[in-house]
């Protein structure tokens, strides 16, 4: 009988199970000539119970042992698992094992402990990203399309201001623009997130759509200088041309398959880390300039807040893990998100 | 010293901020029998300056220099300072003057040789919160130079809460109950459109929105207390001495 069939089945496919079958047809020593030894990884939960212990193959990856997790409690799926090495002295946190890797590449042995963590239920970046852009597609031209239900207590005026015209299809196209690149041009890290963040997301666009809307489009809207608004809009669409090229340059960054970080390059970002995030503030500022509205400028700069918040981040990972020591190149001078101020 | 001395120093300042609003209150209403009316004269500055003082809490919490979550320490601030700036300052001949009674003129309360009547009022008020904020920055105060708390305050902090906190939430409903009328009237704080900020806001329903979602909260909010009250009280009664709190400086 062949002991170790298995662990030499779940190895790698076709030729593994060929080789494993041969083995066992032929009345030849039944040794397999693969690495078969597996170990035991103990799998503890945050308060120290351990909660399984699996056998694995060390070559195997962290995606794998996953899948087996899941065999072990269904209720957790992959996407839901978070798995990290003991913490060590001085660290906040272990680190957390990435699906692509294998588990010998983080030293692995028998007998490692596994600290597990329940993510909570995940849902897909594209399918979050869809509804939070598909809202305020669908919201912000209500007030537009039907004021007499969302204004009954007001006269609606003959015709809307050129202003409000120009502004609900420039926000359309915005938003257009986002629904189609989540689809066709992001790439995205992670697969999953929480699912709270949908709500909490939805929320946050869903409202400032509404709220945004309900005063550009507003029966006693007062409009700014036409040419000026115009103008400002004009420049805008600018601005989303360079936030849609920041984009692309961004998906082509890594290979299929690559999960290491690299330098941006070109366009903007050869000044600028996060050059997305500066024409996409730039959009928004000229938009509010167009329209004249304070909740269109409270928009602007809550986006811009939270923007610049995951700048720094980036902008310090991309610093600290391009530090010019042992071949790897140097993160070059640049501004972090919006030149001159920061 | 045991901890971080400008802390002790704004916990100790707060301490004696907030007793000198409960002494006021304790001497103008039952020393010297007087009314609402009269408090607020001799209060509004020290209430004023103690109350609003708490938004350094908030910058606490943001630096990092206090393990609060920040967003939960700016809410209760932010209420507080709606309660205070935008309810009672905001409409005093209303809220410092009257009352929610509480089932009608025959029911008093006998304290000594006086006769309280059973109503919300500013005094009401300011006995809650008072009282809760002394004990509150007490513990924060022994705490930062300590490092433990001996278990009466620890017992102080986590029970005051179970009378004062219903009575401090009524009173300040009750304080929004007599403003409102008054807000509404003057269309206060508000602004209509046509304007050059194309921007609306009516204060009143705003107030209203803000009572609507105060409530739900409070009934969560108020067994969160209980059950917290719970484990922090029994593990000081079982272990040795208190100090072993979850709940962190402010």
């Amino acid at each position: 009988v062949y002991k170790d069939y298995d662990a030499c089945f779940s190895f790698s496919q076709t030729l593994h199970k060929l080789l494993a079958a041969q083995l066992i047809s032929s009345d030849q020593d039944n040794t397999c000539t693969c690495s078969v030894a597996t170990m035991k990884l103990d799998i503890v939960a945050r308060s120290g119970r351990t909660l399984t212990t699996l056998d694995v193959n060390p070559d195997s990856t962290v995606a794998e042992l996953k899948k087996k997790f899941h065999i072990f409690s269904r209720k957790y799926y992959p996407a839901r698992q978070r798995l990290t090495l003991p913490v060590k002295p001085g660290e906040k946190r272990g680190t957390v094992l990435d699906d692509s890797k294998r588990l010998s590449d983080y030293g692995l042995t028998d007998g490692s402990k596994l600290e597990f963590k329940d993510l909570g239920p995940q849902i897909g970046y594209s399918t979050v990203f869809f509804w939070e852009y598909f809202g305020p597609l669908v919201v912000y031209p209500l007030f537009f399309f039907l004021p007499k239900y969302l204004y009954p207590h007001l006269k609606t005026p003959a015709q809307h201001h050129l202003v409000q015209k120009l502004a609900v299809g420039y926000w359309c196209l915005h938003y257009s623009k986002r629904i189609i690149e989540t689809f066709t041009v992001h790439r995205f890290g992670h697969a999953t997130m929480p699912i709270f963040n949908l709500f909490k997301n939805c929320a946050y666009y869903w409202g400032y759509a509404a709220f945004v809307s309900y005063f550009v489009n507003h029966p006693l809207y007062t409009p700014p200088n036409e040419k000026i608004s115009m103008a400002c809009l004009g420049l805008a669409l600018v601005a989303q041309l360079g936030n849609l090229k920041s984009h692309l340059i961004l998906a082509n960054l890594r290979a299929p398959g690559e999960k290491d970080y690299k330098i941006p390059r070109g366009g903007l970002f050869n000044f600028v880390t996060c050059a997305n995030y500066t024409f996409e503030i730039w959009g928004w500022l000229l938009f509010s300039l167009a329209v004249q509205s304070v909740p269109a400028y409270a928009f602007m700069i809550t986006g811009a807040l939270q923007m610049t918040q995951w700048a720094i981040a980036k902008h310090n990972r991309l610093r600290k893990t391009f530090d010019g020591k042992d071949g790897r190149p140097k993160y070059p001078r640049r501004w972090i998100i919006f030149p001159p101020f920061l | 010293m045991a901890g971080n001395l400008y802390l002790m120093a704004y916990n100790l300042a707060l301490v004696l901020g907030w007793g000198y609003c409960l002494y006021l209150t304790i001497d103008t209403m039952i020393l010297k029998h007087g009314s609402t009316a009269d408090l607020w004269k001799v209060v509004e500055l020290p209430l004023k300056v103690s109350q609003t003082a708490a938004v350094l809490e908030v910058l606490h919490s943001a630096i990092g220099l206090v393990r609060s979550p920040v967003g939960i320490t700016g809410m209760q601030v932010a209420s507080r300072l709606w309660v205070l700036w935008g309810i009672v300052n905001l409409v005093p001949e209303a809220t410092t003057r009257g009352a929610v009674s509480l089932g009608g003129p025959s029911l008093q309360l006998q304290l000594g040789g006086l006769s309280l009547p059973l109503q919300l009022n500013l005094a009401t008020l300011l006995a809650a919160w008072s009282i809760t904020e002394v004990v509150r920055y007490s513990f924060f105060a022994v705490k930062e130079m300590l490092r433990t708390v001996p278990y009466p305050l620890l017992w102080l902090r986590y029970s005051t809460f179970i009378p004062l906190y219903p009575i401090g939430v009524a009173s300040e409903l009750s304080m929004a109950y007599l403003a409102l009328p008054t807000i509404r009237k003057q269309h206060m704080w508000s602004l209509d459109m046509p304007n050059a900020y194309n921007f609306g806001f009516d204060y009143t329903i705003a107030c209203y929105i803000i009572i609507a979602t105060y409530l739900p909260g409070l009934p969560q909010l108020y067994f969160y207390m209980l059950s917290q009250r719970k484990k922090v009280l029994q593990g000081a009664a079982g272990g040795a001495g208190a100090g072993a709190e979850s709940k962190k400086s402010r």
